[in-house]
């Protein structure tokens, strides 16, 4: 419809044209609805949508010029007023990488993030549940530029959605509609040149300049845009825990260090909220995590302990055992594992002192710590109830992030764009770095009186994200495939690859990224895809291992060659 | 490249419907004519007594559809236009720093608030509307009424641009918004604080007479924007041979490589202008600057296509090596009483 009512009785020359009197704004748009043209549409109020919302709200530039609405189906009301009880922590934790703390902070939400709740990590301590080889981090040592922030500060979800909710209470301009679901996007009719439509539950429509999907994995404003993606489900749960322990003793230090395993199953991570809690998230194969979660907390506790300290094929004997007592209905009891692990160890020659013992009650408490406690987590004693749970980790990646043609003015930022493995701990710190880039552009275009929502204004955000996250996500898939293998020629590779690993200062770069810091030198892709043609290299031995069983022992041998040529020429 | 599409949907426009009208009309009905137009469309669409069809509106939103196909024809042009809107404000916040009684810098961002702008040559309105958002009270105008009622559709589905009202359009010329005015009345033409002429001058036939009648409807004190391709070898390869021929990109006939204009000739121009002898008037630019461009009186920029990002920017100041294809110019009128 056109926009424009007859200029009736202006016939002077130069009179304002059009624009003025506008008589097809329809307020009414179904029953009882209400027709609202927004500037900028955010639909997810996850981190990612709430931060941009943050974002757009506090800049100078886009404050007042443009109208910004974030559409939520749950409440965030409540989420604002989350008041968890003194040493009560949620299971959802997140490394937030310096850079994203940084961007938190330039925004002016970071203020709000009760800091209390936040633990920096200031050493890192990375295994092979396999081989033994070890790599460590210190923050000290990184030449970060604040090391007595960590390489990363962990924090739960909910306190930076609740800081972000705190700061936006103070940005009005910024519309919150919350307990409100999107019932459909339908593209505008084309002489309103086929603006987003956003139909929400309560009747009202939203007409939009730019709709933004931070609408997490299964989007429905990447159905709207037409935009595919491309991924695949890593037949892996992640089981996610808030633990209880005791604090460390004199001479360990504080809690500040994260722990992580890679057992053949997936990856173990211990991650330090508080001198006394520490958040798990366990990537472990489906129906091993649903027969460990229907045991008894104590028995999960149990086999955190155990899987820190245990040989690999000792913790497959265990999770047999619980599947077995799982499948017969007879959930195993918390004497009966302690009774399979003391014997596990007495196998294994594990003295009851020494830090690998993974028996509950069994330490001593206080006086000096055995040797290489430090190369282990602290004891778990107990989980916080309820903390317990677990989901599917998938790969995934939008094949764009604007939408073109009949899906225009669309854009898609975090797990909308793109699902990554967590064993990086990447996943919100990538989407934030979208959020950042995202609001860069719509700055820009604001100040160049552009319009936000044109592809113009767009691609420089696909330009600069895509290619970097594509790069990260596929090296951590990498390291995922590459570790979750227990084929001896690989294992090989790996620990030597390992043991390079720790000499090799770009790909330290790469893994300390991965861990969360502020990469020491900038470029941070380059550091990325250093580590993921190493990881390719490896990659490629798995695949020429597999060839072994047809008797191809000779181009194995090749292969593991050009694996450490091709390190030692990086170095 | 604007005009040349312009033209070219005027001659689709003509061979279409009707024959090319004459743009030789009295002011006076032009916007008249413009309004009237969207009034036929406005009741044919509410079924208040049609006179004019839908067919027409189908035709303008097909047209609208081209200007404004970002990946299309003009994606060169939308992917320029941010960067020609930086050297504008850019250019105006130096000046007004440069001359405010304060000594208070005036921010890019909001220079252009309240000024009054002429787009000549708006196409499909692509400066027009950022130069609105911006808040200037922007006209556009365009040889072609096809163009302006592209432009005008566009910019009414924008509920911003609808909300502020500083944006009209009208089918015009410069020639006629200067004999306009003065044959009906005795009022001087209007001036504008800005007259912005983009990639337009490399499609008109005398270029030294529309740069004057251009340069006559600036506000003394005030400001021109010109943009154009020079006449080199490098702009034949670029924007004739790869753009029209190898790539495919721009309609082949969109650009004539006589047309083209160097920058030394447009610096020679406004070193010249106004004509007669150096005492009656202040040119534009002093013509005793030979060997540099005063930096209150003129600048050229040169404007560099990088096809990896798919992103214009801007060259050097005043760096001729730099402005050999496409490029920028800002010169600006004498105040008056300046001789």
């Amino acid at each position: 419809m056109l926009a424009l009512r007859p200029t009736t009785g202006r016939s002077s020359c130069l009179t304002r044209v059009i624009v003025k009197n506008v008589n097809s704004r329809r307020l009414s748009a179904g029953p009882g609805g209400q027709q609202q043209d927004v500037d900028v549409v955010i639909v997810g109020g996850g981190p990612a949508g709430l931060a941009l919302a943050s974002a757009l709200g506090s800049s100078s530039s886009v404050g007042n010029k443009l109208s910004v609405a974030l559409v939520e189906a749950g409440d965030l009301d409540k989420l604002k007023h989350w008041a968890p009880a003194q040493g009560a922590y949620s299971n959802r934790v997140v490394s937030l990488t310096n850079v994203s703390r940084d961007f938190l902070k330039r925004i002016g939400a970071w203020d709000y993030v009760e800091e209390q709740r936040t633990r920096p990590v200031e050493d890192m301590q990375v295994w092979d549940g396999v081989s033994g080889a070890r790599i460590t981090f210190s923050a000290s040592e990184m030449g970060l530029k604040h090391p007595e922030n960590g390489m990363s500060r962990l924090t739960e979800n909910f306190n930076i959605q609740r800081g972000l909710l705190r700061h936006l209470e103070k940005l009005p301009q910024v519309q919150l509609i919350q307990r409100t679901k999107v019932q459909s996007i339908s593209q505008g009719p084309s002489d309103e040149q086929g603006w987003p439509i956003v139909h929400l539950d309560n009747g009202t429509t939203l007409r939009s300049r730019l709709l933004v999907g931070a609408d997490g994995f299964n989007s429905p404003v990447r159905t709207f845009a037409g935009i595919q993606s491309y991924g695949w489900s890593y037949d892996t749960q992640a089981i996610v825990a808030t633990m209880e322990h005791e604090p460390r003793g004199a001479f360990e230090g504080p809690n500040t260090t994260a722990y992580q395993r890679f057992l053949p199953t997936g990856p173990i991570a211990f991650l330090p909220l508080s001198p006394t809690v520490s958040s798990l998230v366990w990537s472990i194969r489906p129906h091993i995590a649903k027969a460990l979660l229907s045991c008894e907390p104590t028995v999960l506790a149990s086999m955190i302990n155990a899987a820190f300290r245990l040989p690999a094929f000792s913790l497959q004997y265990l999770y047999d055992r619980i599947l077995e007592a799982h499948n017969g209905n007879l959930p195993i009891t918390p004497p009966q594992i302690q009774e399979e692990i003391e014997f596990r160890e007495r196998t294994h020659d594990i003295n009851q002192n020494s830090a690998y013992t993974s028996l509950i009650g069994s330490t001593r408490r206080g006086g000096v710590a055995p040797e290489e406690a430090e190369s282990v987590p602290p004891f778990v004693t107990s989980l916080q109830p309820g903390s317990p749970a677990s989901f599917p980790l998938r790969y995934n990646h939008a094949d764009a992030y604007i939408g073109e043609g009949k899906g225009a003015r669309t854009v898609l930022v975090g797990d909308a764009a793109h699902t990554v493995h967590p064993l990086a701990g990447q996943g919100l710190n990538l989407g934030l770095a979208d959020v950042e880039c995202l609001a860069k552009c719509v700055e820009r275009s604001v100040a160049r009186g552009g319009d936000v929502g044109s592809y113009t204004a767009l691609l420089p955000y696909a330009q600069e994200r895509y290619l970097q996250n594509h790069i990260m996500m596929a090296a951590v898939d990498k390291l995922h495939k590459l570790y979750t293998i227990d084929l001896e020629p690989v294992v090989w590779a790996r620990s030597a690859g390992l043991e390079v690993v720790n000499e090799l200062d770009s790909l330290k770069a790469a893994l300390m990224m991965s861990a969360g810091a502020e990469a020491p030198v900038e470029p941070s892709v380059a550091a990325w895809s250093a580590a993921s043609n190493l990881i390719q290299g490896a990659s490629a031995v798995v695949e020429l291992s597999r060839a072994v069983k047809s008797g191809a022992t000779n181009v194995l041998f090749n292969g593991l060659s050009n694996l450490l040529s091709q390190t030692q020429q990086r170095k | 490249m604007s005009s040349s599409s312009s033209l070219r949907i005027l001659t689709r426009v003509c061979s279409r419907t009707k024959p090319s009208r004459r743009l030789t009309r009295s002011a006076e009905k032009r916007p008249l004519h413009l309004s009237a137009s969207h009034r036929t469309a406005a009741t044919a669409v509410h079924g208040h007594g049609a006179t004019v069809n839908a067919d027409e509106i189908s035709h303008f939103s097909r047209l609208s559809a081209e200007w404004w196909d970002e990946q299309g024809e003009f994606a060169f042009l939308h992917r320029m236009n941010p960067v020609r809107v930086q050297f504008i404000q850019e250019k105006l916040a130096e000046i007004a720093s440069d001359e405010s009684e304060s000594g208070a810098i005036v921010p890019p961002h909001s220079v252009l608030q309240g000024l009054d702008v002429l787009d000549v040559g708006c196409g499909g309105g692509l400066l027009s509307e950022t130069l609105a958002r911006l808040g200037a009270n922007t006209t556009g105008i365009d040889a072609s009424e096809a163009n302006i009622g592209i432009a005008s559709l566009h910019a009414s589905a924008d509920p911003s641009l609808r909300a502020s009202g500083n944006l009209g359009y009208l089918h015009t010329t410069t020639d006629d918004l200067l004999t306009a005015s003065s044959s009906t009345s005795s009022s001087p033409p209007k001036q504008y604080d800005v007259v912005a002429s983009l990639e337009v001058l490399e499609h008109v036939d005398n270029p030294s007479h529309f740069l004057d009648t251009c340069c006559k409807l600036v506000k003394p004190g005030g400001h021109l924007f010109l943009s154009t391709i020079a006449r080199t070898p490098l702009a034949y390869g670029l924007t004739i041979l790869m753009a029209e021929h190898v790539l495919r990109k721009v309609s082949v006939g969109t650009h004539t490589y006589s047309k083209f204009v160097n920058p030394e000739e447009l610096l020679d121009f406004f070193k010249r202008y106004p004509k007669g002898s150096p005492g009656d008037y202040q040119k534009w630019i002093s013509s005793d600057a030979t060997t540099y461009i005063p930096r209150h009186q003129a600048e050229i920029r040169g404007l560099i296509y990088n096809p990896f990002s798919a992103s214009w920017s801007l060259g050097p100041r005043n760096s001729l090596a730099a402005a050999q294809c496409n490029y920028l110019m800002w010169v600006r009128k004498p105040k008056e009483g300046e001789v």
